[in-house]
């Protein structure tokens, strides 16, 4: 059954850290404005990454489509994020360095073929979003993280005639955090995440 | 990709006797592996659409103690990737890149800028779609050291510019608001020959 066709505090599978916190979220808001979901449009959700070669030049690297869900209620200042993404399809352009970003001591997409990332807490300036702060599992061990918005904004898709919401973020890790230090220092520590999303509003 | 960590530390303690040793104008071929082209266009005022150049080749030629050089990349322009297939066989097509015409992108640059021993910009022009047009690409990074692999020495770097795609012809959606300007993020490796 298509998730969004549930309920929205229903456990849809794929998005269980999603589903807990809105549980215990929607009893807590029960008396406000409905938070709205979206659902991040995989032509339009991808991650970014850069890492310094030898102190020298920046090496990119795609992660994507984004897969998840999104609840937002702007009014109230809330929102909550349950999203992953399958660590196989990294992309550098570079078919040895995928194979070898894929191995065991680097992203281990066998063991663990998807990065997740949580987020409870949304950070607002005033009207405007400023950060979401939330929780990046990545081969198997979870650090904090925090996504900030360089923009975000809604409008109506013309094509889809609906809204549409989305933005840029970034964050940055590192990677020794996550067990997957080879290389250093050679290949910085620090990963600078720029994240591309947009949400259909379901 | 093996590296051997004493090995590359006794070659970086060394690079700077190598590099003062090395004589001063030297050629260097781009490094495929470590040369990319990314660009960044906005989508609709919300976010911000990626992709990038997967082949490419090029020569650089530069001297430190003239402060002069050269630089001449091409890419194939078919090998733009966005991550979602549709949209690449769209920025493939005669609306864009036209790449069935116009199966190449070429950099030449010869005004090199530099700061000390570092360069701070290329100037150069930009073909695209059969013309051509100045574009100055600005260092947020330089650097050179003895890669422990190779066992020579590789310059390089970080470099941007902001271009408008319609000084290349290509205006497909700017009546509907896809934005004309273009920022290109370009990493640049070329090892010493």
């Amino acid at each position: 059954m298509h998730p969004l066709r549930r309920g929205r505090c229903q456990d849809d599978g794929m998005l269980k850290a999603l589903t807990a916190a809105c549980a215990a979220w929607c009893a807590g808001l029960a008396a406000q404005a409905e938070p709205v979901r979206y659902r991040l449009d995989p032509d339009h959700s991808f991650v970014h990454f850069e890492v310094l070669h030898f102190g020298t030049s920046t090496l990119r690297g795609r992660f994507g489509p984004i897969e998840g869900l999104v609840e937002l209620d702007r009014e109230a200042g809330h929102g909550a994020v349950s999203l992953r993404i399958a660590t196989a399809g990294v992309s550098t352009g570079l078919t040895a360095f995928d194979a070898r970003l894929r191995e065991p001591d680097l992203l281990a997409t066998e063991a663990y073929p998807f990065a997740e990332f949580t987020a409870l807490h949304f950070r607002f300036d005033g009207p405007r979003l400023a950060a979401v702060l939330g929780e990046l599992r990545l081969r198997g061990l979870s650090q904090a993280l925090e996504l900030r918005a360089q923009r975000f904004g809604c409008h109506r898709h013309p094509q889809l005639e609906r809204e549409v919401c989305g933005g840029d973020f970034e964050g940055e890790l590192r990677r020794g955090d996550f067990g997957a230090g080879f290389g250093m220092p050679f290949v910085d520590n620090r990963v600078r995440l720029r994240v591309q999303v947009e949400g259909i509003r379901q | 990709m093996k590296l051997h960590p004493q090995r590359a530390l006794l070659a970086a303690a060394l690079m700077g006797l190598a590099l003062q040793a090395q004589a001063q104008s030297a050629t260097y071929t781009i490094d495929p592996t470590h040369t990319f082209v990314y660009y960044e266009v906005g989508h609709f005022g919300t976010s911000t659409n990626r992709g990038r150049f997967d082949r490419k080749q090029g020569t650089v030629q530069f001297d430190r103690a003239s402060r002069t050089g050269k630089v001449d990349v091409s890419f194939e322009t078919a090998s733009v990737s966005s991550g979602v297939p549709p949209l690449d066989k769209h920025l493939q097509g005669a609306d864009f890149l036209d790449v069935a015409t116009y199966p190449t992108a070429r950099f030449v640059g010869e005004q090199f800028g530099f700061e000390g021993d570092r360069i701070t910009q290329v100037g150069g022009s930009l073909t695209l779609r059969g013309k051509t047009q100045p574009v100055v690409l600005k260092a947020t990074r330089f650097n050179c050291y003895l890669n422990p692999l190779l066992r020579r020495e590789v310059c390089g770097g970080d470099f941007e510019t902001t271009i408008r795609r319609s000084q290349w012809g290509m205006t497909w959606g700017l009546d509907t608001g896809v934005p004309d300007e273009v920022r290109l993020l370009i990493q640049v490796e070329a090892v010493k020959q």
